[in-house]
């Protein structure tokens, strides 16, 4: 058990010794394999990070990103062996690193990145019918209380820099010269079908779908929104959502919010 | 629940919002429709992103950048700590000391 722990440390501290009592099959030095192996490991982790941070990786160029990855890697190595959504910790982890600060935006765009490749793997879940929303229609005095169950691919990224623009600049949308990194965007990230979608939203209709994701009323999700007093288009907001599959149950309540 | 000041929206309103809303998402194709014509390939669009990447990581040509268990580390971020206002700032992060002694 202890050697397992040591061979595990020993993988991510290019300072620890090769463990002991490893043999090599064709006899060979044990301790030069490891090398090879350890290497292995962490480049390999360091692009399985390049390939689920495209954008981010783009940024700062590979030199910087490989860098700062493996500091990462070794910090927070992967939790499971399913390596598509691997890099949870990553964004905190750049925001907190002090050589990337002079790109603060850097943490949200790769917060972005790291929701899309969640939605891309998230499940199928079939929309509510049309059907039953007209039914819920009929019913006006429940639907302050009603509630709904959003798709699971489906996330809300407020943000004080424009994630959006600088995200679409990189995948050929808009110029990146063009973009004011400064603007505050809030990114609605979904899958529809297989397609992982980024829609830049008003920051009140953010405010609403993630009231309505974590579970608040639609009374209440709508009153939160329009407290911001920056002009909510409930229609339009829930247009979208129904536009995009995006509502997948309605959960109705009779009790007031 | 916050301390937001939140007005009363009438079941009303509510309703011919929703109203709207269900006019305005009838219009186009649904992402279902556009689901018909097309097959889940799994494995194939997401490269690197599994266990099974028999490319750098698993060959020797990955020993050539055995610089990066290292000193990749005082080679890059240069340029980018030129331009931090505090680098002098400890964080108690590892990594940081890492970089410090390296950089020295």
């Amino acid at each position: 058990m202890s050697t397992r722990h040591d061979f595990a440390r020993a993988l991510l501290d290019p300072e620890l010794p090769c463990p002991a009592g490893l043999v090599a099959w064709n006899g060979s030095n044990p301790a030069r394999r490891f090398q090879v192996y350890r290497n292995n490991v962490l480049v390999a982790l360091v692009d399985a990070l390049a390939s689920n941070f495209v954008v981010t990786h783009e940024l700062v160029g590979e030199a910087f990103f490989r860098a700062m990855a493996a500091v990462h890697v070794r910090a927070h190595p992967p939790r499971s062996p399913v390596l598509a959504c691997y890099g949870a910790d990553f964004p905190a982890f750049i925001a907190s690193f002090i050589p990337a600060a002079g790109l603060p935006y850097l943490a949200d765009v790769a917060r972005l990145e790291y929701l899309r490749a969640v939605a891309c793997h998230a499940a199928d879940v079939s929309p509510v019918g049309e059907g039953a929303l007209a039914a819920q229609l009929a019913d006006e005095g429940g639907l302050p209380g009603l509630r709904f169950a959003l798709h699971p691919s489906l996330a809300v990224l407020p943000s004080r820099f424009a994630v959006v623009s600088l995200w679409a600049a990189h995948q050929g949308v808009g110029d990146l010269a063009a973009v004011v990194p400064d603007v505050a965007e809030t990114a609605l990230v979904l899958r529809t079908g297989l397609e992982v979608e980024v829609i830049e939203i008003p920051p009140a209709s953010g405010v609403f779908i993630a009231a309505l994701q974590s579970g608040r009323p639609l009374g209440r999700a709508a009153e939160e929104a329009t407290a911001l007093g920056a002009g909510f288009d409930l229609a339009a907001t829930l247009g979208l959502l129904l536009q995009k599959s995006a509502i997948t149950t309605l959960h109705p309540s009779r009790s007031t919010p | 629940m916050s301390a937001i000041t939140t007005k009363s929206i009438s079941a009303a309103s509510l309703a011919l919002a929703m109203g709207a809303a269900l006019s305005l998402a009838a219009a186009p194709a649904t992402a279902q429709d556009r689901m018909a014509d097309k097959e889940k390939c799994f494995g194939v669009a997401l490269k690197g992103k599994n266990d099974c990447k028999a490319g750098a990581g698993t060959t020797c040509a990955g020993t050539s950048k055995v610089d990066y268990q290292g000193n990749a580390w005082s080679l890059v971020p240069k340029g980018s700590c030129e331009k931090t206002a505090s680098p002098s700032s400890p964080t108690g992060h590892g990594q940081l000391a890492e970089f410090k002694e390296k950089k020295a």
